[in-house]
């Protein structure tokens, strides 16, 4: 029995050494260190540069940027561990709502930052709060842009015109096609991409709030959606043959190399563009989802934004970095290497391959992405490949019927929460 | 614990406890963790509520995780059969007296070394862009659209990778196997007059049926958890088509939010390959040989 006992001492020795080494990080000389995960991989060198300025220029903090491959999934194994970073920079999406509705972020109402960023960039945010809260729990930093890239030296070539309406956007497709070229090209075997024509269609089709709506039992999606997915389903005419072989990646070298004239797609692919051609001539345009050109609105929703772990022991340190990061001088060197629209008050330059949607950004006719309120799990996104696959005569009934019925039991918990607030 | 402890027993306890407590630390623990879990709405991060066995009837309702089953179990059978029916072939002719034997082995043994995720990315090249190519080339219809980007043949490019890739470790398994085979047996058989064809199914067959077993077990159990083939192949699409079990508990569970849902799933899989593993077991284990 002895014997037993020093084997278990000597084991649980072992195992305490092994748990303490994990959380052995403490600072060291009176230095915090602040680590931010972000999940924008495509801007990992541009964040090296920002964190190597932020540690030059201060002694009592340390920054430490990390931008890993699928980032969301390592942060949620993260915290699965209750491991947590002091930063993350995520987009406004469906992750934002779900940890904020954890519990996971501090409220940062009082951050100085917070006072030059534009009123739509705070609303979007606040729209994406699942059950309304008090304050304020993300710094928006950079949004995007979505609708369709075109290749400005075709258009230049033949005199196109950026289509207003749906049907010259359609007749647009036809010309293109009538000289020989793909009008289109999509990269449907990475599914989430069939959510950028989703999402571009939409916001001039379907009310911003729909998702509230039908949680409310106040609409349907086989309503609101329908014309949606008819015209999504109607672009496969313009495309490449078969667009499910093709990723993301394909897609974007593709339209790179010229072999088609638009991609409907968002700013954020502008850089994996840039990397296969560096000196293509690109511009972009508002997809005209209806035949009623005052109906057009700009995609754009929030590509970046910092949240402060809620227990972050660093609060004053925290802060310090989000200020530093945006001050005109950091958010301008993140624009140059990454594009996109500056969340902040003031002039900064729009960049050449937004001109095309530049009256919407400086008129701040904006709307959210759809899809960044549906939940992950639901994979929205395969649905739309599976309906768009789908040749049957009643694709589109089957497939906005399970819209509804998927979205309910996907949603039973935050259903019932929303309801009982209302009675 | 009243007699002391013989030093034989005390040598026993110093080898078997660290690896009880490794084996309970990762093994034991999460699955409990995990089924502690599956009776929650639980996230992943976050507050969550106890919902009781509703994940579980969820489950069975669940048309997605249906879908996954299907998948899975039509994966496993078609791949577990090519499998060995190929290997059991390619190690009787690896076995044979032909020249360069031993080389021959070693090449035949390469996919078993390349990572799951990089022959993924290769043959994904290969469906994509050169197969098309090639029936472009040469006007052969059928082979114009890469497979993976159909949701009825999809499945097929995985199951093409995935045997080719299991295919060397299964082979080198029978041709250990056949090298048990006393050579007197296939003496005495020839004494007898036995054509290869009888040699193989009454001498060499029921004799190596130990290995056949082993690898059934083995091959089954590996096709029933494909993930790496599907992760680099087809992401799970086209149309959701070829999302495997475990391919979808990952997703779901710890991308999509659906950590105590997929905790559940996950258990009963375990479960369901228990259950699989046992059978074979018997099976296989009645039809055993021993010279």
């Amino acid at each position: 029995m002895k014997t037993f006992r020093k084997i278990m001492a000597a084991v649980l020795c072992v195992m305490m050494i092994v748990t303490l080494d994990g959380c052995a990080q403490a600072s060291e000389d009176g230095i915090t260190e602040i680590e931010i995960v972000s999940y924008k991989r495509e801007a990992i060198d541009v964040m090296d540069e920002i964190q190597d300025l932020f540690n030059s220029t201060h002694d009592d903090i340390r920054l430490k940027i990390s931008s890993p491959n699928e980032a969301m999934t390592i942060l949620k194994t993260r915290f699965i561990r209750d491991d947590y970073p002091d930063i993350v920079a995520i987009g406004g999406d469906i992750n934002y709502s779900n940890f904020l509705d954890a519990g996971l972020f501090m409220d940062i109402s009082d951050l100085q930052a917070l006072k030059e960023v534009k009123e739509g960039y705070l609303d979007i945010d606040k729209q994406l709060e699942l059950v309304s809260m008090d304050g304020v729990y993300a710094l928006p930093y950079v949004a995007n842009a979505a609708g369709v890239l075109y290749n400005k030296d075709i258009f230049n070539k033949y005199g196109w015109k950026i289509p207003n309406t749906w049907d010259e956007f359609i007749s647009l497709c036809q010309t293109i096609q009538s000289k020989g070229l793909t009008p289109l090209y999509f990269g449907y075997k990475d599914t989430w991409t069939t959510l950028a024509p989703w999402n571009a269609l939409a916001v001039d089709l379907v009310d911003a709030n729909i998702c509230a709506q039908v949680n409310k039992n106040e609409a349907t999606f086989a309503n609101a959606y329908r014309e949606v997915a008819t015209k999504q389903k109607e672009l496969l005419k313009y495309c490449q043959p078969n667009p499910y072989a093709y990723s993301y990646t394909d897609a974007a070298t593709a339209f790179a190399n010229g072999e088609a004239v638009m991609w409907p797609i968002g700013s954020y692919a502008i850089s994996q563009v840039q990397s296969v051609n560096p000196d293509m001539n690109i511009d972009s345009f508002v997809m005209p989802g209806s035949n009623d050109p005052n109906k057009n609105i700009l995609n754009s929703g929030i590509d970046v934004q910092f949240s402060i772990m809620e227990n972050c022991p660093n609060k004053e340190a925290a802060y310090e970095v989000l200020n530093f990061l945006y001050t005109d001088e950091v958010l301008n060197m993140y624009l140059e290497d990454q594009g996109g629209v500056a969340t902040k008050k003031g002039e900064f330059p729009i960049a050449e391959y937004l001109k095309g949607m530049e009256t919407y950004i400086l008129a701040g006719e904006v709307a959210d992405f759809q899809d960044h309120h549906y939940p992950t799990e639901m994979a929205v996104d395969a649905m739309i490949q599976t309906y768009l696959l789908d040749k049957k005569k009643d694709a589109l009934d089957t497939f906005l019927n399970k819209f509804d019925t998927d979205w309910i039991r996907y949603n039973r918990d935050l259903i019932a929460r929303v309801q009982k607030e209302e009675s | 614990m009243k007699k002391k402890m013989s030093n034989r027993t005390k040598t026993y306890l110093c080898i078997l406890i660290p690896a009880l407590i490794l084996f309970v630390m990762f093994n034991t623990y999460p699955m409990i963790n995990g089924l502690i879990y599956s009776f929650t709405n639980y996230k992943g991060y976050g507050k969550f509520d106890w919902v009781g066995l509703r994940n579980y009837v969820d489950l069975f309702q669940d048309e997605r995780v249906l879908k996954s089953y299907l998948f899975t179990f039509k994966y496993a059978l078609c791949g577990t059969i090519l499998v060995n029916v190929l290997s059991l072939l390619m190690a009787l002719a690896l076995n044979a007296k032909i020249r360069f034997k031993s080389a021959l082995r070693g090449i035949y043994f390469v996919p078993n070394i390349l990572g799951g995720l990089v022959i993924g990315y290769i043959f994904s090249f290969f469906f994509t862009y050169i197969l098309p190519y090639i029936g472009i080339a040469w006007n052969i219809e059928w082979l114009q659209n890469s497979i993976l980007a159909s949701p009825a043949y999809a499945w097929i490019g995985v199951l093409i990778v995935g045997v080719w890739q299991a295919v060397a470790m299964t082979t080198i398994i029978y041709i250990s196997g056949l090298q048990t085979v006393p050579e007197d047996v296939y003496e005495a058989s020839r004494v007898d007059g036995a054509s290869k064809w009888t040699e193989f199914w009454k001498v060499t067959f029921p004799l190596i049926i130990p290995f056949i077993s082993i690898n059934f077990v083995l091959t089954t159990k590996n096709f029933l958890m494909v993930f790496d083939q599907i992760m680099s192949l087809t992401n799970g699409g086209p149309a959701q088509s070829t999302e495997s079990i475990s391919f979808l508990i990952y997703r779901n569970g710890l991308d999509g939010g659906q950590f105590g849902f997929q905790s559940a799933n996950a258990f009963v899989f375990f479960l369901v390959i228990v259950i699989i593993s046992v059978v074979q077991q018997l099976i296989t284990g009645k039809k055993e040989e021993q010279l």
